[in-house]
């Protein structure tokens, strides 16, 4: 298209400077500077040849082209200057058809005209008689020379019209698909009162009106009437202030629903009269995801607040962004108290996070982890956990915090052992009295023996016995009151496991025949352990009793072993006994398991010892072979760091 | 002939009064530290009567019962049972196992002569 342009235009150019160098050559007139007149002609070649290497689309560069037209008129004005013979009648008639040519939309009419006019101008100048003088060559050649001219520019005007109309069109259409194919509603109104100009599809969908209807309607028809008086406040702050936007008012359909609708308005001044486009987008689909989302959310948040447990999600800062109704209620407070602050604050009243805490470990590890802690606020025990919330690419969120009270249970467990011991007293007593009864019976034996007695020698032998069996009698009184001390529940002392283990071994002895039994001491330098005494004594008293049982009175070897481990100690407690048969293996460590009569074991003993060694975070295995003995291998963790 | 006692007992002391108090009644006494002791002089020597401690280690009171009651040789022994079981199971206990007399620590000098006299008034009275 655009090298069409460019053909034609070079081509009614060549015809132009073919005509023009006629008009100079031929004019024979008396021309001043004949040289000028070839310079002339030259220059106007150069410029044609020149056009043939500009680039075509420089043909629909409109600034391009005017100049191009413009410079193309005042070379022919020269030429025709040049060419000396040119009167004001020739310029009068050029003039004539370069205004025809740039009024012409109508390219044939303008070519019928310049012919008239050509012809009318032949005619004139044949009735001047000037064809038949000397220069009648150099005026005949004027006729050809306006019809060339006005086809010249008629041409370009023409094209140019074209050309504008063609962009005009493709703008118009770019615009309306726009228009039309906008998601949001668009109206055009003119200035009040609020008449609709335009709309578009999405207007009609939305409204459910034709655009036919909607053209016979005022803006105003189409609000819900219950919004009408918001609506007129608000376009009267829009023509002061040009714009607006309101997401209050809601649209009527044509079915009579009401949607509710985000809506913009501006002024469009065109001219003197003035419209203003309305943008509104239909928000009823948004408000029913709004509402499900809402609802969906509800429904989490009941089943987060249902659970009877605590639930608590904490921010990798330990603030707490979110916590189930059972946490409110058993802190007795409101969620806004909780919400936002840091968790060791607003539980525990503290300036950092608590030792042991297994959210840190989670923090940390970004590992589940769980811990048994009291809480001071409201004197519960809860057990702990801690579970990581981890994105797609495994980063930590935040970790979801459940707890269980488990104050009543620990308390039950609690009361479990208290029973178990005096289970274990009373087993001792038995034993104690006893081994009290010997050296008791000793004592009143020989004080008979000593009274019948004269001797003075022969007495002092007596009572020398008799003091031997009251010291006895003390030692076993001594070692009973340190079994029977009650360690306060809570109180945790740094203990040394050889020390407690020599003195439980002290302590059955006192309550079991053990004589035939060696005992064999292995025991190495360990840490101490952060426990209650009275309950590793428990345990230890526990495991050596079995351990004497199982040897039953007999000979056999009772092997105590201490040894210390990386971040533990551990104590083996082993006898060559009679072991624990396989089918009971798995069940020693129930409550109430037993397989001893009646009145001679609670059932109780290895679960508590179980129980207590998993409280300090300890493990107990045992290993058995029937016939050949048992033996218990406990770990507790050492805390270096801790005094 | 002075009668035979053997005291099986682990306490040293009782061992020694008893050796002492029935000494002076005219019985002639043997101790004895543990249960396999006992067994060991029961076989050499006959005793007209045992005295036998239970909680004992190698082979205790009840079983020493035990042993002395299945051999003819001693089953006809009159076997006080000394004791620091108080319990009515453990005196029940001794009675079925074949004790003739029960008497449990602490004892006096004459609690240990009255076992020891019932025991013989008895087997006195029964040759009659």
């Amino acid at each position: 298209m655009e090298d069409q342009n460019k053909k034609r235009i070079i081509s009614l150019r060549w015809t132009a400077i073919i005509v023009t160098s006629y008009l100079i050559i031929f004019g024979k007139g008396k021309i001043v500077h004949i040289d000028l007149g070839h310079l002339f002609i030259l220059a106007y070649i150069l410029s044609n040849l020149l056009l043939i290497f500009v680039p075509p689309k420089w043909f629909s560069n409109l600034k391009f082209f005017y100049s191009l037209v413009l410079m193309d008129t005042g070379i022919v004005s020269f030429g025709m200057f040049l060419s000396e013979k040119v009167t004001t009648d020739f310029y009068i008639v050029f003039f004539f058809i370069l205004i025809l040519a740039s009024m012409s939309r109508n390219y044939k009419l303008l070519m019928v005209i310049s012919g008239v006019t050509a012809s009318f101008y032949g005619i004139l100048l044949y009735s001047w008689g000037l064809f038949n003088s000397e220069q009648g060559v150099s005026y005949a050649i004027r006729i050809p020379f306006i019809f060339i001219m006005s086809a010249f520019y008629g041409y370009i005007v023409q094209t140019f019209s074209k050309e504008k109309q063609k962009q005009l069109a493709i703008s118009e259409d770019k615009y309306r698909g726009l228009f039309e194919n906008a998601n949001d509603g668009i109206i055009i109104l003119r200035n009040s009162p609020w008449q609709i100009a335009d709309v578009n599809r999405e207007v009609e969908r939305v409204t459910g009106y034709k655009k036919e209807e909607l053209l016979q309607k005022d803006a105003l028809d189409l609000i819900a009437p219950s919004h009408k008086q918001e609506a007129l406040s608000f376009f009267e702050r829009v023509i002061k202030g040009g714009e607006g936007r309101t997401d209050a008012l809601s649209l009527v359909r044509k079915d009579g629903e009401s949607s509710e609708v985000d809506l913009s308005i501006k002024r469009i001044d065109l001219g003197d009269e003035s419209f203003f486009q309305v943008i509104f987008r239909d928000l009823s689909d948004q408000r029913k995801l709004e509402k499900k989302i809402r609802e969906s959310k509800r429904n989490l948040e009941a089943i987060f607040d249902s659970i009877r447990e605590q639930l608590s999600i904490r921010a990798p800062d330990y603030q707490i962004q979110r916590v189930n109704r059972a946490v409110v209620e058993k802190f007795n407070t409101t969620f806004k108290e909780l919400i936002g602050r840091k968790c060791y604050e607003a539980y525990y009243q503290r300036d950092l996070p608590c030792e042991k805490c297994p959210v840190t470990v989670t923090l940390e590890t970004k590992k589940p982890a769980s811990a048994v802690q009291k809480n001071p606020t409201i004197d519960r025990t809860l057990h702990i956990f801690s579970y990581p919330i981890l994105d797609e690419k495994g980063n930590l969120l935040s970790v979801i915090e459940y707890s269980r009270d488990v104050t009543e249970e620990q308390r039950l467990q609690e009361q479990l052992i208290q029973s178990e011991k005096l289970a274990g007293i009373g087993i001792l007593a038995s034993g104690v009295a006893h081994e009290i009864n010997n050296p008791l019976s000793g004592i009143i034996g020989m004080t008979e023996a000593s009274l019948e007695e004269e001797d003075i020698s022969t007495i002092k032998s007596y009572l020398t016995d008799i003091l031997n069996c009251g010291k006895r009698i003390g030692e076993i009184v001594k070692g009973l009151r340190s079994y029977c001390r009650v360690a306060k529940e809570e109180e945790q002392n740094l203990i040394d496991m050889n020390d407690v283990l020599e003195e439980s071994l002290k302590m059955v002895r006192l309550a079991l025949k053990t004589g035939s039994v060696e005992v064999v001491k292995k025991s190495q330098p360990i840490d101490k352990v952060a426990a209650n005494l009275g309950e590793i004594q428990q345990v230890f008293t526990n495991l050596i009793t079995n351990a004497f049982q199982a040897m039953d009175g007999k000979r056999g070897i009772l092997t105590l072993s201490t040894r210390p481990l990386r971040d533990s100690v551990e104590v083996k407690v082993s006898d060559n006994g009679m072991g624990i048969p396989q089918k009971h293996l798995s069940q020693i460590f129930d409550p109430f398991f037993t397989t001893k009569k009646t009145g001679e074991g609670t059932g109780l003993g290895l679960n508590i010892v179980y129980r207590i060694v998993t409280k300090y975070g300890g493990t107990i295995d045992v290993e058995s072979k029937e016939g050949s003995g048992t033996t218990f291998t406990l770990r507790f963790p050492t805390r270096r760091n801790e005094a | 002939m002075n009668k035979k006692v053997l005291v099986v007992d682990d306490e040293e002391t009782i061992r020694k009064f008893v050796k002492i108090q029935l000494g002076k009644e005219g019985y002639e006494v043997k101790e004895a530290a543990d249960g396999e002791q006992a067994m060991v002089l029961l076989k050499k020597i006959r005793f007209d009567v045992l005295i036998c401690d239970i909680m004992m280690p190698n082979k205790n009171g009840w079983e020493v019962l035990k042993e002395v009651r299945l051999n003819p040789e001693t089953s006809e022994i009159p076997v006080i049972v000394l004791t620091a079981k108080n319990e009515d199971d453990d005196m029940f206990k001794g009675y079925e196992l074949g004790a003739t007399y029960y008497i449990t620590k602490p004892f006096t000098k004459s609690q240990l002569l009255l076992g020891l006299n019932t025991i013989f008034d008895r087997k006195k009275n029964s040759r009659y």
